[in-house]
């Protein structure tokens, strides 16, 4: 008995410089959305600085949550990462799982995307003012379009009633896409999705984006004022980071995060940014920590008093 | 418009963009057969490989890999009874009864002319029709969506085929289990039991592993010692006789214009149209009786409708930059990482891809179609393979599949439920396909017509005055009511014959 354990910590002391095999990177969502992008767009540009091969693994489900605690349980040896949106951030108040960004070890941030507000290119609202003094006019006249009660565009739409004093008819999709098509089509009126969604379809001529919910004009929409510069701070951006299992050995953490932020700084990692109208930014592991664990607090107090004003 | 097609045309005959075409068709058929592999998957997985190569060498592997997905799907389904992807569902309705026929060989290459007429017919309809179709798309909103859900769902009537009591059951039962999951309004957990596997429903693939190919296996192994499965060897000749081509070529372009008419609305995809597809072409048919018994008719419908759902949702997707479907989701974003952006203002200023991409979608379909015929033969010889081999290799590519969805162990043990419960359905002769149509329509249904509902404020009449939902509606009822009118009109011409159902 005593024989086995030795040999067996021998074998594992013996296992050579970290990582000597390949790194599995866990995506809470399914292929081909932003979250897979980045994640394997982020993973093939840092495989030759890791030196071994990053795959992903797509496991979507309960807005992450699943993903999340999955990762978690590993053993905590940076051979199972994950990726990191805004929801690990969410799902606890949404009492999907309780998991949070204080449960795991963050390794870095790589991108924010920020909120628009956006109407048909046929409304009658031209500027966010006349639209937000229409819906506090006239409450639950404006059809808003979401993306799914509990989402983080919901949020912001929530936020906005909040900020505000608007009040909407809120029809939920079950995702970005639906919703913004719904206002296309004139269904819905307006609807709030992440900027990177919405520009094609402002640059079309088929949506106008009233505001982003930011503090900074976005680079892809710079002509569109931002919620502050209206006077109403309010507005909660998605993110992509990644993280491991908690626990993790700070040097393997470290290593991850140099790998990723060597692959941040690409041409290629701009490109899709650009493309994909997120906000390049990278946070490292302190950096991110800090940020994630705001987020965590503010919808751990927010959530519950959004909820409760959108009544049952 | 001349030197842009032109120009289209000469940027796709290159020899390296027609290898990553072929590449692609091959790689999608790989995909498309394996149950659980889906098209989306393969398009997804492989986007990233296309950052390395031009715009059109990325984009002939990834339309490859979604044309050659979908007739692929159709293979396991007539060969084995496990539809390869959700398009191909209608596909072993009729298929799965051709090859117990000792026709497996007709089938698959029915499977393969009718993929790539259909594909070719919507096509024709993307380049002559694109903006029309779009608009047509852009009108539907919830109450449409839901009358075309319920349009769908009094297909299960249709479906049933002799046992409506039993397949009206079995839709039920899909239609309940469409409830388990987030509500799709308030996002309240429904029928969870607590365990956040479940919250967003009941993955549909391993069900339909389950239920077809599980099911399928429990039964044959139940029933080996009989001798219902001896014809199933022979495989026949592949391609149709003269009379059979022409009896096929109106439910084909039926199907491929409802096909293309289903993909082309957002959301709305292959599934769906090809099952429409089919059960059109069953009330136009002079032999319906003979509708999920190997009737080509139907075979050739399900086909055309499903791949010309390809064409639908390009058409959407190059048109208003809005996906068709989930492929297309995933194309639109591969696109984007080479610079160009689906929409109105890519048919305005860069019309030359536009027709490189009709050129791909042409030379895609010719590959489906040559390929197909080609393997046909030697795919059929899976069923000289022994019996207990064939059974253990389709649990084993079953729980690969299920697990390879969403890499869930809950979706295997959803695979193994749907194959005992399909095995009971088989032997208490309860249909199957009714039960898929209330698994895959039941949600769109329902979200819909809670969507309509908030958006007329809870006024039900108000929704009527919508054309479109009201050509659904009558349609539906018409599907309904048809036997009780045929009754009532044709009663003293069928008076003749004693009522064998009633």
């Amino acid at each position: 008995m005593l024989g086995c354990c030795l040999f067996a910590a021998g074998c594992a002391s013996t296992e050579g410089p970290y990582p000597s095999k390949e790194i599995k990177l866990i995506v809470q969502a399914a292929p081909g959305g932003t979250s897979d992008t980045v994640s394997r767009v982020m993973a093939s540009l840092a495989e030759s600085s890791v030196g071994a091969p990053i795959v992903c693994e797509n496991k979507p489900g309960a807005s992450g949550a699943l993903a999340f605690s999955y990762v978690a349980r590993r053993p905590a040896d940076g051979y199972t990462i994950g990726h990191a949106p805004v929801e690990i951030a969410i799902v606890r108040s949404l009492g999907y799982a309780d998991i949070g960004p204080s449960d795991v070890s963050l390794i870095c941030l790589v991108s924010k995307t920020a909120p628009a507000l956006v109407v048909g290119s046929d409304s009658p609202w031209q500027t966010f003012e006349e639209f937000v003094s229409a819906a506090t006019a006239n409450p639950g006249q404006i059809v808003m379009a979401n993306s799914g009660i509990g989402s983080i565009w919901h949020f912001n739409i929530l936020l906005m009633e909040q900020g505000t004093g608007a009040r909407f008819t809120h029809l939920p999709y079950g995702g970005s896409t639906p919703a913004l098509v719904s206002v296309i089509g004139g269904h819905a009126d307006a609807a709030v999705a992440g900027v990177g969604e919405v520009v094609s379809h402002v640059e079309a001529g088929k949506l106008r984006a009233l505001a982003v919910f930011d503090a900074n004009r976005s680079s892809v929409l710079s002509e569109v004022p931002t919620s502050h510069e209206l006077g109403y701070p309010v507005g909660a951006p998605a993110w992509s980071g990644f993280f491991g299992p908690g626990g993790m050995p700070a040097d393997r953490v470290a290593m991850l995060a140099d790998a990723f932020e060597t692959a941040f700084g690409t041409e290629e990692w701009a490109k899709l940014c650009r493309e994909r109208g997120m906000e390049a930014l990278y946070l490292d592991k302190d950096g991110f920590e800090e940020f994630a664990l705001a987020q965590q607090e503010f919808f751990e107090r927010e959530i519950p008093q959004l909820v409760r004003m959108e009544g049952p | 418009m001349i030197p842009e097609i032109l120009a289209g045309l000469s940027a796709v005959l290159d020899w390296q963009v027609l290898a990553f075409l072929v590449a692609g068709v091959c790689m999608g058929a790989v995909f498309g057969s394996l149950p659980g592999l889906t098209a989306t998957m393969g398009v997804a997985i492989l986007t990233p490989l296309t950052f390395w190569v031009s715009a059109e060498q990325g984009l002939a592997m990834l339309l490859g890999i979604y044309c050659g997905a979908i007739p692929a799907g159709g293979i396991p389904a007539i060969l084995i009874n496990v539809p390869g992807t959700p398009a191909s569902i209608a596909t072993s309705w009729d298929g799965y009864a051709l090859t117990r026929k000792g026709q497996a060989g007709l089938a698959l290459g029915i499977n393969a002319l009718a993929s790539a007429a259909g594909q070719l017919t919507s096509i024709v309809f993307l380049a002559f029709l694109a903006f029309p179709i779009a608009s047509f798309a852009l009108q539907f909103g919830p109450a449409e969506y839901f009358g075309l859900a319920l349009l769908g769902i009094s297909l299960m009537a249709g479906v049933s085929g002799k046992h409506v009591l039993k397949g009206m059951l079995a839709g039920m039962l899909g239609l309940a289990l469409a409830l388990v999951g987030l509500d799709p309004m308030t996002a309240y957990p429904r029928y969870t039991f607590g365990m956040s596997e479940f919250l967003d429903g009941i993955s549909f693939v391993p069900v339909m592993i389950g239920l077809f190919g599980l099911g399928e296996v429990l039964v044959q192994i139940s029933e080996r010692h009989t001798a219902s499965g001896v014809q199933a060897a022979t495989i026949g000749r592949i391609l149709p006789k003269a009379a059979e081509y022409k009896s096929m070529i109106g439910s084909t372009f039926g199907g491929a214009t409802v096909g293309t008419m289903v993909g082309a609305i957002p959301a709305a995809g292959g599934d769906i149209g090809s099952v429409i597809a089919w059960e059109q072409a069953r009330r136009a048919a002079p032999d319906k009786a003979e509708f999920g018994k190997g009737s080509l008719r139907g075979l050739a419908a399900s086909c055309s409708g499903c791949n010309a759902a390809i064409g639908g949702a390009m058409t959407t997707m190059l048109t208003l930059g809005i996906p068709g479907d989930a492929v297309s989701a995933v194309l639109i974003g591969a696109l984007l990482i080479h610079g160009i952006q689906p929409g109105p203002l890519l048919f305005a200023n860069n019309q030359s891809f536009v027709f490189s991409i009709v050129f791909l979608l042409i030379f895609a379909s010719v590959l489906i179609m040559a390929i197909g015929i080609l393997c046909a033969k030697p795919l059929a010889k899976i069923l000289k393979v022994p019996a207990p081999w064939l059974w253990g290799g389709i649990v084993l590519f079953g729980t690969v599949g299920a697990y390879a969805l969403n890499h869930a162990v809950v979706d295997l043990w959803a695979m193994y439920a749907a194959g005992v419960a399909g095995f009971l359905f088989r032997k208490a002769r309860i249909p199957l396909g009714p039960l898929v149509l209330g698994l895959i329509l039941g949600p769109m249904m329902e979200s819909n017509l809670r969507r309509a509902l908030i958006l007329s404020r809870g006024d039900w009449t108000s929704m009527l005055t919508r054309p479109i939902l009201l050509v659904f509606l009558t349609a539906t009822l018409l599907a309904l009511l048809w036997p009780l009118i045929r009754r009532a009109f044709g009663s003293s011409a069928s008076n003749h014959r004693p009522s064998l159902d009633a």
